[in-house]
């Protein structure tokens, strides 16, 4: 059996262009959605809400990816370790990405407005949790939280690359990642619960943060595939990042479509099937008129559509077909962060604005751009990882 | 007369010193056409059903079958017992409720999937049975410890004594040897 080493070149070459595109796009959405801030302010914010989440989740994702393969001394993933790395690196600008909806709190969060809170029980009777300086204060914790997690795994990887294998670092890596995956759950589960679930208060769901996750660790391993699959075509690590790599990412693929699919059902079948008044008005509104269509688009494409070609083990291994559901993933993936935010202010129905696209042009450019950018920046893999030789034979 | 003639020969086993020759005798004996041989090693050896010549295992489709069946017969029996056995009304839903449907559904297809696997791996392997022609052979023992094996049965129909053994020689067997049903 022939013994695969390092022969790619690892640094992502400084001629690709694709970093000045996604900035180019960026920018585009960056002034279009300026000039819609002052048009229609109340659907900036909640376009706003809808982009910055469907990032964050990725890019919350890729962190979450990052800690579980420390933990797991997983030896498969080293030689893609670099592509979730990379993204989490980025999350101290996500923490200022998110100080606008902290502007727009008043037209995002019922709860936050005082007219609200004299007239409504609940609202008084959550407002030891549901207000605007704890509010606040949880976000600063949590992006603390993550900005340090991302920043510190990542340095701590690219300081082995130029130093060589340090075993104390090696094993920091896990020292953090233990208590970062603690910490990880509790944030996650916090940070959708006040960013998402609150913007209709009268409605909870205890499980709103395992959703919340669901969806994003499925669709961070789509990125994942995507992004593989697009250094793959630029002729890049052809010899590092090879099929039985691409078979694990499908089998995640696969596997999280299913749990995403449990948990999303479980949460909607305990609230259907209870059905009291005020725990089923979340599922009410989005199974009236147009938001019905919306919720069966979500099944078919983000369950039925992926389980069913992703079943057999050929489909794992074609790219094709991989890179394909992966970019059904990635819309689906929006168009439920949509279908979460937006019925707060167009509960009648789908009413797509302008904003959500050039919102979403602003975002994903500049976040895709930052992290070609960063990539280029070091090697794309940790070269002296002490499990990259067990990573690049594997089969 | 000695005691091996109303003995019905099972096979020939035959013994190869390491993993890699191991792999090398099972390429050939498939490239020579046998169908019914077996390689024995005391540790999985990587890309041994490919040098086998060892098609896809079927166990996948029975699995599909039995879940598939498993999620109609859940549909199936709830559509029935809630329409026409026992209809009851809960909280004014309809009685033919797919959301309700789901967990049972969901159990049902795991359930016979499950089966379908547990038991389409025993029917495949021809289990259970208490007993095998090639436990009779003393040398064997070793397939469990350091011994690489190759046996072809006599029931193949290319099989025949004198030339599968020349074959199983000139691949490099250390050791051949007839190896008879008991009973």
């Amino acid at each position: 059996m022939a013994q695969h080493t390092l022969t790619d070149n690892l640094q992502f070459p400084e001629s690709n262009t694709v970093t000045k595109a996604f900035f180019g796009v960026a920018v585009v959405g960056i002034v279009a959605s300026i000039i819609g801030f002052f048009i229609n302010t109340e659907q900036f914010y909640f376009s706003y809400l809808t982009n910055f989440t469907f990032v964050a989740t990725i890019i919350l994702a890729a962190l979450f990816f990052v800690m579980l393969q420390h933990v797991t001394s997983s030896s498969w993933s080293v030689v893609l370790r670099r592509i979730p790395e990379t993204f989490s690196y980025h999350i101290f600008l996500l923490a200022l990405f998110f100080i606008p909806v902290l502007f727009g709190m008043q037209y995002l969060y019922e709860w936050s407005r005082p007219e609200v809170l004299a007239q409504d029980d609940l609202a008084q009777y959550k407002e030891p949790y549901l207000n605007t300086t704890f509010f606040i204060i949880r976000n600063v914790i949590y992006f603390v939280i993550w900005s340090f997690l991302g920043w510190k795994l990542y340095q701590n990887s690219v300081r082995m690359d130029n130093d060589g294998v340090d075993a104390k670092l090696y094993s920091s890596q896990k020292v953090i990642s233990g208590p970062g995956l603690l910490l990880f759950g509790f944030t996650l589960a916090f940070a959708s619960f006040d960013w998402l679930m609150s913007l209709e208060f009268h409605w909870f769901s205890t499980m709103f943060g395992v959703y919340i996750f669901s969806m994003s660790f499925q669709v961070f391993l789509a990125i994942a595939i995507l992004i593989c699959l697009y250094l793959r075509k630029q002729g890049l690590l052809l010899n590092t990042i090879r099929l039985p790599h691409y078979e694990d990412l499908g089998k995640l693929l696969f596997g999280f479509t299913v749990f995403y699919a449990y948990i999303a059902f479980s949460q909607f079948m305990l609230y259907y099937y209870a059905n009291i008044p005020e725990h089923t008005m979340w599922y009410y509104n989005r199974l009236q008129g147009s938001w019905e269509t919306v919720t069966w688009l979500l099944f078919f494409g983000r369950f039925v559509i992926p389980f069913i070609l992703l079943l057999g083990l050929w489909a794992k291994t074609n790219l094709k077909l991989l890179a394909g559901l992966s970019i059904l993933i990635v819309v689906m993936h929006f168009i439920e962060v949509f279908y979460i935010v937006t019925p707060a202010l167009h509960e009648a129905g789908v009413s797509i604005h302008w904003l959500d696209i050039t919102l979403l042009l602003a975002f994903a450019g500049l976040f895709f751009g930052l992290f070609f950018q960063k990539f280029k920046s070091n090697s794309m893999i940790p070269k002296n990882d002490p499990l990259l030789a067990d990573s690049l034979n594997k089969h | 007369m000695s005691s091996d003639d109303n003995k019905q020969l099972y096979g020939l086993l035959a013994e190869f010193k390491n993993p890699g020759e191991l792999m090398e005798a099972a390429r050939a004996v498939a490239k020579a056409g046998y169908h019914k041989f077996d390689a024995h090693s005391p540790f999985p050896i990587h890309g041994m059903d490919e040098a086998m010549g060892l098609k896809k295992s079927k166990l996948g489709w029975i699995v599909l079958g039995h879940g598939i069946l498993g999620m109609l017969g859940g549909i199936a029996l709830q559509l029935w017992v809630h329409t026409s056995a026992y209809p009851m009304n809960i909280s004014g839903k309809p009685e033919a409720n797919m959301p309700a449907f789901v967990p049972v559904t969901f159990e049902l297809t795991i359930l016979l999937a499950a089966f379908g696997t547990f038991f389409g791996m025993f029917a495949l392997n021809k289990l259970p049975r208490l007993n095998h022609p090639l436990f009779n052979s003393k040398t064997f023992e070793k397939a469990s410890d350091d011994g690489f094996f190759i046996s072809i049965e006599a029931e193949d129909d290319l099989f025949s004594d004198e030339k599968t053994e020349k074959l199983l020689k000139d691949i490099g067997a250390s050791h051949v040897e007839k190896v008879y049903d008991t009973d």
